[in-house]
């Protein structure tokens, strides 16, 4: 289920109103309001410390909020205790139980919940079989690698058939390989279960990749959320574009002629939506919606003065310098050869520009 | 090739042979045939048959048996407990006991002995059974705490909150996931504290009255008024008693597969 698709009047299956979270008169989480829609691939993604886990924890039941509530599926959960609340979290961790088998492990939730002997043995095996670990369930946790400990891990909160499924960091104890692989894995078993994943996360491409939508964090408070599309071309603060992603940024003053960056350079913005005349602001631009060759009439051009050229196989990145102190990387991908030998030399002055919309403006 | 170190071989052996002859005599004379303690004669159970006939030593052994059980028991239990709030509790309290914890481990077992028995004195309590099982169990406790605090900050506070989030409440997880994780370490504390009351002496000689007498002290006095060869045998039945607990002590953490800790998150 997209975004699209969501029903907006549907009651949310997670909804945190002005949730708030203070350690001594320490914030941690400010005045945070989300909904997340049932069936939503929701991620929260922020440095560490921009209180993503102790949201997920109050989400959980594991941390009592300060101030604000929680509601799962319209009913108010916030002074439940964790095991009173229909989600189930993996954590980072994975905190598996080393003293039970894998399928004792699996079956813990179930146990609990008292479901009849057939039918927890019918669902510990389906969910093994879509976790791809039929046949270990006599095994010991410590007898697993990494990544099927992860995948115990996910199997024992799944089994539930939670309401909304947490997930903090999962597949951050993984090498690259693995966790590329876990992400398409995570996704596919999301789709196939149709729970609401909220997902936390530091590492961005796995939040672009995995999402419906993103909401980005940094010090207790939810910068931006949307799909990850608008996260990344339509960032709205100079978090965000600098958090996501490369961002060129220029900061300037704003006059009718468009934006005049410090040595007397002059970029030809054009009118920048929702920027008063005589203010100074911040744009940004992504390093591959940069043109070097072809340039069109309505482009916002400026000439830069190369200071590097970085082979990087699939593509090159050159460094311009357009005023005193402003850099902008410019990304190419290498489309026809090979670049042995480089296109222009250090100090060379370059025409560059980028269509007007790419202009990214920055609270 | 290096060299064998004979020097080294030569100190070790005098070493072991220090420790473990006068055992080895004890063992041997135990099975004496005739009275003399220099002398061995030939083969005989004849002490063991003394030491099953002798009244008042078999009622010390079932008393000294009965405190260590109450003390092992009394002393897990409040060691356990102590472990866990120290671990947890964050407090200043927290390492303050910590510091006070570990001075009875330090103190001469005469002053804590001879200390217990003015408190005792002092609250009107007559030596006999309760001051020495009360005596036992409080000296016992920091041994637990010790073993135990290590295993309770190793354990991953997220095991926890897992078997909460999968339904058990605070007291099933407590009894489901956070106990049998430490089952092992219980146990291990559970036997030395089982040996090392019934072994001990000191503190036992200061708390006890005159009856019921146990086992460590029935044998000092025995002792002075001449060495039964009785007592070799009971020397050698706590022996084998000992080897055995050790063993076990020794055996459970195979027993339970332990190998890594649950922090271990790149395992297998």
């Amino acid at each position: 289920m997209t975004i699209d698709t969501v029903d907006r009047t549907a009651t949310a299956a997670v909804s945190l109103q002005g949730l708030s979270k203070a350690y001594g008169d320490k914030t941690v989480v400010r005045d945070l309001s989300l909904d997340i829609a049932p069936g939503e691939f929701f991620s929260m993604l922020g440095p560490s410390g921009c209180g993503k886990t102790t949201t997920l924890r109050m989400i959980g039941g594991f941390v009592d909020p300060t101030q604000g509530a929680v509601s799962l599926h319209g009913v108010d959960v916030t002074d439940l205790p964790p095991d009173k609340r229909d989600v189930n979290t993996v954590f980072q961790s994975y905190a598996l139980f080393d003293h039970l088998s894998i399928w004792d492990n699996v079956a813990f939730g179930l146990r609990r919940r008292r479901v009849a002997k057939a039918e927890m043995t019918q669902r510990v095996g389906e969910i093994l079989e879509l976790v791809q670990l039929t046949g270990r369930d006599k095994d010991k946790p410590n007898a697993l690698s990494g990544g099927q400990r992860q995948r115990v891990a996910l199997a024992r909160a799944l089994v539930n058939r939670p309401a909304v499924l947490l997930l903090d960091e999962p597949l951050a104890a993984l090498d690259l390989k693995l966790r590329k692989a876990m992400q398409v894995e995570l996704k596919r078993i999301q789709r196939e279960v149709g729970i609401t994943f909220v997902f936390v996360t530091h590492d961005q491409d796995e939040a672009l990749t995995m999402s419906d939508r993103i909401a980005v964090m940094n010090d207790g408070t939810v910068h931006q959320c949307g799909t990850p599309e608008d996260i990344y071309e339509r960032p709205e603060t100079r978090f965000v574009a600098e958090f996501i992603g490369t961002a060129n940024l220029m900061t300037g003053t704003y006059g009718a002629a468009g934006l005049h960056l410090p040595g007397g350079v002059l970029l030809p913005t054009g009118r920048l939506e929702g920027v008063e005349p005589g203010g100074e602001v911040s744009i940004a631009v992504r390093p591959e919606k940069i043109w070097l060759s072809d340039l069109k009439p309505d482009m916002v051009q400026t000439d830069g003065i190369l200071r590097a050229t970085v082979y990087g196989g699939a593509t090159t990145t050159y460094l311009f310098e357009i005023a005193p102190g402003i850099e902008l990387s410019v990304l190419e991908q290498n489309l026809e050869r090979a670049r042995t030998e480089e296109r222009w030399a250090d100090g060379e002055r370059v025409r560059l520009g980028w269509h007007p919309d790419h202009s990214l403006v920055l609270r | 090739m290096t060299r064998k170190p004979r020097f080294a071989i030569a100190v070790t052996v005098v070493f072991f042979a220090l420790l473990y002859l006068p055992i080895v005599a004890v063992v041997l004379f135990s099975f004496n045939e005739r009275k003399s303690l220099t002398v061995f004669e030939g083969w005989s159970l004849q002490w063991y048959d003394a030491v099953s006939k002798d009244r008042d030593l078999i009622r010390s052994l079932e008393t000294s048996l009965q405190v260590s059980a109450v003390a092992m028991v009394g002393s897990v239990i409040l060691g356990v407990l102590l472990a866990f709030g120290m671990v947890r509790a964050r407090s200043r309290l927290a390492s303050a006991a910590n510091v006070i914890m570990l001075i009875p481990l330090v103190t001469p077992e005469i002053v804590t002995g001879a200390a217990s028995l003015m408190l005792f004195k002092g609250i009107g309590l007559q030596p006999g059974l309760t001051t020495l099982m009360l005596a036992q169990t409080t000296f016992s406790i920091s041994y637990v705490t010790v073993i135990l605090r290590a295993r309770v900050a190793e354990l991953n506070p997220e095991i926890e909150e897992a078997a909460m989030d999968l339904g058990a409440s605070r007291r099933q997880a407590l009894r489901l996931v956070t106990l049998p994780l430490l089952w092992p370490a219980i146990l291990s504390a559970s036997i030395l504290i089982f040996t090392i009351v019934f072994d001990d002496f000191v503190l036992a000689f200061f708390t006890s009255g005159v009856d019921p007498q146990p086992l460590s002290v029935r044998i000092y006095s025995a002792i002075r008024f001449g060495i039964e060869p009785s007592i070799n045998a009971v020397g050698t039945l706590m022996l084998l008693g000992s080897i055995l607990l050790i063993a076990i002590a020794l055996l459970v953490p195979r027993l339970f597969g332990r190998r890594n800790n649950s922090l271990d998150l790149f395992g297998g």
